[in-house]
């Protein structure tokens, strides 16, 4: 096979000229009817077999190719009279108004014209927008009373949409506009921004209609039997009619009314041919009142050709099914339904190396799992294996050069997407596990970069199809490789919810393991280098501390310190010594001191796995991910763990603390209040006195709010350092799910309700509801709720938060549909920039943008937390490595 | 919580059954309004000598028609298991007049056919006890409430609407320009005219009312209400020594002196109505206008001009007062400025067009029989598939007159829940596509009305809404005895022309 090579320079747009049109036109469209009593198409009508075929076993009467093969041919009206094209009607207008209407020249002097062309001519070497110069000509030119060439007086042309010129009140005839545009010269042409080898201005209006094939507009049989046309079709045929009966009246000489009044009609015709959402005509509609579909409409929009067919084309060898998880495979993996990869394919071709395994997939055919469903001949036609018969004659046939198509097997590297496809990580390339069962199982630490969870998400797989692309996937696109984000130069990929808490949990002081425990989870793990390494460590008194064990699967010479999720943020840091193990020190890759949790590994946040991947490489991070999820989900399933509601259990001696707190802040709000009426409030800079009091009382009860939460945190501590285990609580600190604030509003004080913003203001007159008295504005009439979620809220408090509730419903509904569209916008602004190799930005067109990128030149997925350069890292890294 | 409260709500609950409001609302559409429409009506004039004076309106029980003719009563279960339509017949009171004599009243003229909403006092279920229902096939819990239209069960959809004849404050930004506008929607029988006065950045007020171009200064539109005198109509708008507002108004006085008398201004909105029409044309076009697309509320005869102008100055102080800071915008969303339209509300619009429809069908085919020598009869002119169908295919497509969409909906048998909570649905008329962030919080005054708690997710989030379970409707009351009540407590009323 011998390949061509072209490579395209650019793209020219023109209008088509009439001798255009009639040139590639095959035929003359001149009759109204389609098909005669037979059901064959008429010569000269629209379905003028000339014109293509759609019928399967006919053939072309052009080209003879049959139906498929011929793109369809290209027919033709007359206009009895030219007519507007609307889509240039406002480009008329604009030309009409700056051209004199004796002489058709631009109403600027000789040197201004000049001046225009040459100035256009250089913006379109260098790539500029001419229409900025096209636009102060026509500024210019537009205001001129008097010709400058022939001395004409000019009228004053008025623009009726949509296909409306008006000289000082009278009608210009399509033909006088027409004629006017033909007068225009080729440089004053070129003045307007007229490329004239490919569009004169009078092309703008027409005299010759291009009729578009049959294959663009196929009729459909309906089940009787009867032939139901295409929407264009329809037009078209209204159009000819129209053109008939005007060419017949002309040449009959019929007054001058009913001719205007036909041309009129076509006119119509003609422009909701083109556009049947034309502001001020009504659209054109079919016979069941529904407006047709004409050739705009076949474009715009989401589901037009564009948007619908170019940008959103559909794929085959993809599948779509729910996913659930699966902690056992590795975070590249997928776990793939037996039924999917049985019909899912993967191209080999045929060498004499891998002849015998080909046959025997091929003899296993399309029912048996490891098989292939397709054996393709070298000429590209395809013997499908579904039957015992076509998989003997494949057999029989297949030799190096054929290509079989066989199931996805494990190892093959996939695509998996879910949607929304916001980032580049919403379509990583993952390899295939298959497993029974019918769902696609992912590995959790994957959740977070496709933002999906289980409560019913489903995502789509591809298979690929070229070496090329699978290269590519398994070079870029794998998860491993996706660990860092380029959002935030840290590890999008990590642990969440159990994980976190399990490490945690897992590495604080108090945990040992008797040795049978120890070995136990590290082989339920997986993890049986790790049991060798331990078994040489020594255990104090037959124990092994969770940091031992978690050592097991840091690398050897990883030095690391840093302040854990849990640290407590005390004034002056004691480092190694805190009295909470909340500071991480790893010494030649043992845990020293701390515990491990959301900082250590979790996604957003983990600095231990962001310095794995950085500094030993994705297979390593891969590694310690597939790891520590094992080891640490292995854990927390056998310890166990729980959270209800003897999670937010407060002693009496708290609740009257929290509630003394609340009461007094309560009386403070009344107060300032007091204050605000008798005048002593002080205003805040820039506000008003009103605005000044809500801050101050907003200000005192989200104190008030967050001291009870306080006091409500210590209790549980106090608790918990007693030995009760408390989930809420691990979960919230080790930052598994949930915070402090959701505690407080469970255990404490539920909080200030707010809608936009503000304490509730709205309802009735000088209230918000009838409980309170006219004019109240404290706290509790305002929407504060002094309850906790577990003590329960009263009526007013209950339907504040359900107001608070709403609003927050309201903005989820409303933000996810606008995000949509933003991410619309943004993409089409910035699809074409690419960084180059020299570090430059650059559109499509090769205009640099900016001429480093980022003014830095780093990729951020490898800057530390966008960071170019932590020097306190480097430091570190250089001290620990001496001492 | 020593109080145990469930008794209590059980009892409530048991008295008033949870679709009541739809029940009684097409009761009393049946019974009343029906007969008003009709009323509206009075006599079917053609342009042949032959008209037709209607009477009362009878709405039968529901029944099959059979393909052979015969009649059938209906039950419910046999419409959805045999795809019919629980239709009952209406029955219309005709009286033939020729030459201005009356000729012999038919009692019963079938007009077409009524659905029949269930459980409703013209339903053949209408009083039956546990044991008579199950033996039609109906299920005693079931709560009725809707109608059954070829088979299928539709819910008409209780609509929360913007109060009518009530006036609106709004302060709307329009190109960055603040002005203060007072509406109200005017709503008589079908019609609804939007009303407004504004006052511009100058502080002239102006009014504007459908089938008048542009606006009108409300000075000019006093006189021509026939409120000739500054001092009238400064009284008019707010008897009151305020300083402040006695200057608004007078600005407006200044400004348009050239128009003094109520001929003076009836030719001003003349030439704004009918410009380039007959003087007598163009009075005679302003008179009809101010009497029939002003305020029609207020009536429409000319006797109701002063009112209007009162009426329209009450707006205008309003305007006034907003425009000083001495009143505020009203909260649209205040559940006082809401009226719920009910499936006899609907039903009432739908059947309007319907029976309009069959008013101009019925002239249309008297003209033609006397056109072509034959002698008509009530019987013979109408044609009551007219009726039927428009109001079939309406409730069927949830196609509803005015073009609204969706305003019936199939029932929604998922659960027995879901059936209730479908029929107490209430649906604000507002874009979902828009975020009307307002529109659809959970306003305070909701309280007791509409639960705070049920709404989709998503784009219609706080936009449909479901009743509260103690949630009770009052169905308005005539206004001839409100009138009465207060001029017996002491008010007095606004003079007649």
């Amino acid at each position: 096979m011998r390949v061509f090579q072209r490579t395209i320079a650019g793209i020219k747009f023109g209008i088509l000229s009439p001798e255009q049109i009639r040139e590639m036109s095959v035929a003359k469209i001149v009759t109204p009817d389609t098909y005669d009593e037979d059901g064959y198409p008429i010569e000269g009508g629209l379905m003028d077999p000339k014109l293509g075929v759609v019928d399967p076993g006919l053939r072309c009467k052009t080209c003879g190719a049959r139906a498929g093969e011929c793109p369809g041919h290209f027919g033709r009206i007359e206009l009895a009279r030219p007519v507007i094209h609307v889509g240039y009607a406002k480009h008329i207008a604009r030309i009409l108004k700056i051209i004199c209407r004796e002489c058709s020249r631009i109403k600027l002097p000789q040197e201004k014209i000049d001046e225009f062309r040459k100035r256009i001519k250089n913006a379109r070497k260098i790539g500029k927008d001419e229409e900025v110069i096209i636009d102060e000509l026509y500024n210019q030119a537009k205001q001129v009373k008097v010709c400058p060439h022939c001395g004409a007086e000019q009228g004053e042309i008025k623009f009726e949409k949509p296909t409306t010129y008006l000289e000082n009140g009278r009608k210009l005839t399509p033909s006088d506009v027409r004629e006017r545009l033909e007068k225009i010269t080729d440089e004053d042409a070129e003045a307007l921004g007229f490329d004239v080898e490919v569009a004169r201005p009078e092309y703008m209006v027409l005299t010759v209609l291009p009729v578009p094939p049959v294959t663009v507009r196929p009729s459909i049989i309906l089940e009787s039997g009867e032939r139901s046309e295409d929407d264009l079709t329809h037009k078209l045929v209204d159009i000819i009619r129209i053109n008939q009966r005007l060419q017949e009246n002309i040449e009959a000489g019929a007054p001058q009314i009913i001719i205007e009044d036909l041309w009129e009609l076509l006119q119509y015709h003609v422009t909701t041919y083109f556009n049947n959402e034309v502001a001020g005509i009504p659209p054109a509609r079919h016979r069941s009142g529904r407006p047709l579909k004409t050739l705009a409409q076949r474009l715009k929009g989401k589901e037009g050709r564009f948007r619908g067919n170019l940008s959103g084309k559909r794929v085959n060898f993809s599948a779509r099914t729910v996913i659930s998880p699966d902690p056992n495979i590795s975070i590249n993996e997928v776990g793939v339904p037996i039924e999917v990869a049985r019909e899912l394919t993967v191209p080999v071709r045929v060498t004499p190396y891998n002849i015998d395994y080909l046959r025997k997939l091929v003899k296993n055919g399309a029912h048996k799992y490891p098989g292939a469903n397709y054996v393709e001949r070298p000429d590209g036609s395809k013997i499908r294996l579904d039957k015992a018969k076509s998989v003997e004659k494949a057999l029989k046939e297949l030799d190096v050069g054929y290509i079989v198509h066989r199931h996805l097997q494990d190892g093959d590297i996939v695509l998996f997407n879910r949607q929304p496809s916001l980032h580049r990580m919403s379509i990583m390339a993952h390899e295939v596990r298959v497993m029974p069962g019918k769902t696609f199982r992912l590995n959790l630490c994957v959740c977070p970069p496709y933002n999906a969870d289980f409560d019913g998400d489903e995502m789509n797989l591809h298979a690929i199809q070229g070496e090329e692309a699978r290269a590519e996937a398994r070079m870029l696109m794998r998860v491993q490789d996706q660990i860092l984000s380029p959002r935030f130069g840290g590890p999008i990929i990590g642990g969440i919810h159990d994980h976190i808490s399990g490490a945690y949990l897992f590495t604080k002081k108090e945990t040992k393991f008797r040795r049978e425990e120890a070995l136990q989870l590290l082989y339920i793990a997986k993890m049986y280098d790790e049991i060798k390494k331990l078994l040489k460590e020594k255990s104090e008194d037959g124990y092994y501390t969770g940091k031992q064990i978690f050592s097991l699967i840091l690398p050897e010479d990883l030095n690391l310190r840093y302040k854990a999720k849990v640290c407590k943020k005390c004034e002056t840091c004691l480092e190694e010594d805190c009295p909470y193990d909340a500071f991480v020190v790893i010494k030649n890759g043992k845990l020293i001191k701390g515990v491990m949790d959301e900082k250590s590994f979790g996604a957003f946040a983990g600095e231990l796995l962001d310095r794995i991947v950085k500094d030993y490489g994705t297979d390593k991070a891969r590694e310690f991910l597939d790891k520590i999820t094992r080891l640490v989900i292995a854990f927390i399933s056998k310890r166990g763990f729980t959270t209800g509601i003897d999670d937010e259990d407060l002693p009496e001696e708290a609740k009257q603390r929290i509630n003394e707190i609340l009461t007094k802040a309560e009386e403070e709000v009344q107060n300032v209040i007091e204050m605000y009426e008798q005048g002593l409030l002080e205003p805040l800079p820039g506000r008003t006195l009103e605005e000044t009091l809500e801050m101050r009382i907003m200000q005192i009860l989200s104190e008030a709010r967050d001291k009870s939460g306080q006091i409500a945190n210590e209790y549980l501590e106090k608790i918990e350092e007693r030995g009760k285990l408390n989930g809420a609580r691990i979960m919230a600190i080790s930052g598994a799910r949930g915070s402090l604030l959701n505690l407080t509003q469970m255990a404490a004080c539920v909080g200030q309700q707010s809608v936009r913003g503000e304490r509730i203001k709205r309802g009735y007159s000088g209230r918000t509801l009838p409980h309170f008295k006219k004019g109240d504005i404290g706290a509790k009439a305002k929407g504060f709720v002094k309850s906790s979620y577990k003590s329960g809220l009263s009526p007013t408090e209950f339907f504040f938060h359900a107001m608070g509730g709403r609003e927050g419903l309201v903005d989820t509904a409303v933000r996810t549909s606008q995000s949509g569209y933003m991410q619309r916008r943004l993409i089409n602004a910035l699809q074409d920039l690419k960084v180059e190799y020299d570090n430059t930005v650059r559109d499509a067109r090769y205009v640099i943008v900016a001429f480093k990128h980022g003014e830095d030149g780093a990729d951020p997925a490898r800057t530390d937390w966008g960071k170019t350069v932590n020097v306190k890292k480097v430091i570190e890294k250089v001290i620990s490595k001496r001492g | 919580m020593g109080l145990n409260l469930r008794p209590l709500a059980i009892a409530f609950l048991k008295k008033r059954e949870l679709v009541r409001q739809h029940i009684d609302s097409f009761n009393d559409f049946v019974e009343n309004r029906l007969q008003s429409i009709v009323d509206e009506v009075g006599i079917i004039e053609t342009d042949v000598d032959y008209h037709i004076k209607l009477g009362k309106i009878r709405v039968g029980y529901p029944e099959v028609i059979e393909a052979d003719g015969s009649r059938k009563k209906l039950y419910p279960m046999e419409a959805r298991m045999r795809n019919l339509s629980y239709f009952a017949p209406i029955y219309l009171e005709m009286t033939p007049i020729r030459e201005g004599i009356e000729g012999e009243t038919d009692p019963n003229v079938p007009i077409g056919m009524l659905p029949v909403m269930l459980k409703s006092k013209v339903c053949n279920l209408y009083g039956l006890s546990d044991e008579e229902l199950m033996r039609v096939g109906e299920d005693p819990l079931d709560p009725g409430g809707y109608f059954i239209v070829n088979g299928s069960e539709r819910v008409l959809v209780t609509i929360e609407d913007l109060a009518p004849n009530k006036i609106i404050l709004e302060r709307p930004e329009r190109y960055s320009k603040i002005t203060e506008v007072a509406k109200v929607f005017s709503k008589r029988g079908g019609f609804r005219a939007l009303v407004t006065v504004e006052r511009d950045r100058e502080g002239l007020l102006y009014v504007t009312f459908p089938s008048l171009p542009g606006n009108i200064p409300l000075v000019i539109l006093m006189r021509a209400l026939g409120i000739e005198t500054d001092q009238d109509i400064v009284n008019a708008i707010a008897l009151t020594q305020d300083q402040e507002i006695l200057n608004e108004i007078l600005v407006n006085i200044e400004t348009f002196m050239d128009i003094r008398t109520k001929e003076q201004a009836m030719e001003y909105l003349g030439k704004k109505v009918a410009a380039g029409q007959l003087k007598e044309y163009r009075l005679k076009r302003a008179e009809q206008i101010i009497d029939k697309y002003l305020l029609p509320h207020l009536g429409t005869e000319k006797e109701d001009r002063i009112r209007k102008a009162k009426y329209l100055g009450r707006m205008a102080l309003r305007v006034i007062e907003l425009a000083l800071g001495k009143r505020d915008v009203d909260d649209k969303d205040h559940y006082a400025n809401k009226r719920l339209r009910l499936a006899g509300d609907l039903m009432e619009d739908l059947f309007r067009v319907a029976f309009y429809s069959l008013v101009r069908d019925i002239k249309y085919q008297v003209e033609r029989s006397v056109v072509r020598g034959r002698e008509p009869t009530v019987r013979n002119v109408v044609r009551s598939d007219i009726l039927t169908e428009r109001i079939r295919h309406a409730l069927a497509t949830g196609n509803w007159v005015g073009g609204r969409t969706g305003v019936s909906q199939l029932l929604d048998r998922t659960t027995y829940m879901s059936v209730v909570s479908h029929l107490r649905r209430v649906v604000s008329p507002l874009s979902r596509s828009q975020p009307h962030f307002e529109a659809r919080d959970l306003h305070p005054t909701q309280w007791g009305r509409i639960c705070p708690n049920e709404t989709p997710e998503g784009p219609n989030c706080g936009l449909v809404k479901n009743l509260a379970l103690a949630c009770k409707f009052s169905t308005g009351t005539s206004e001839e005895e409100v009138e009465k009540l207060l001029i017996e407590l002491g008010v007095r009323p606004i003079g007649r022309l």
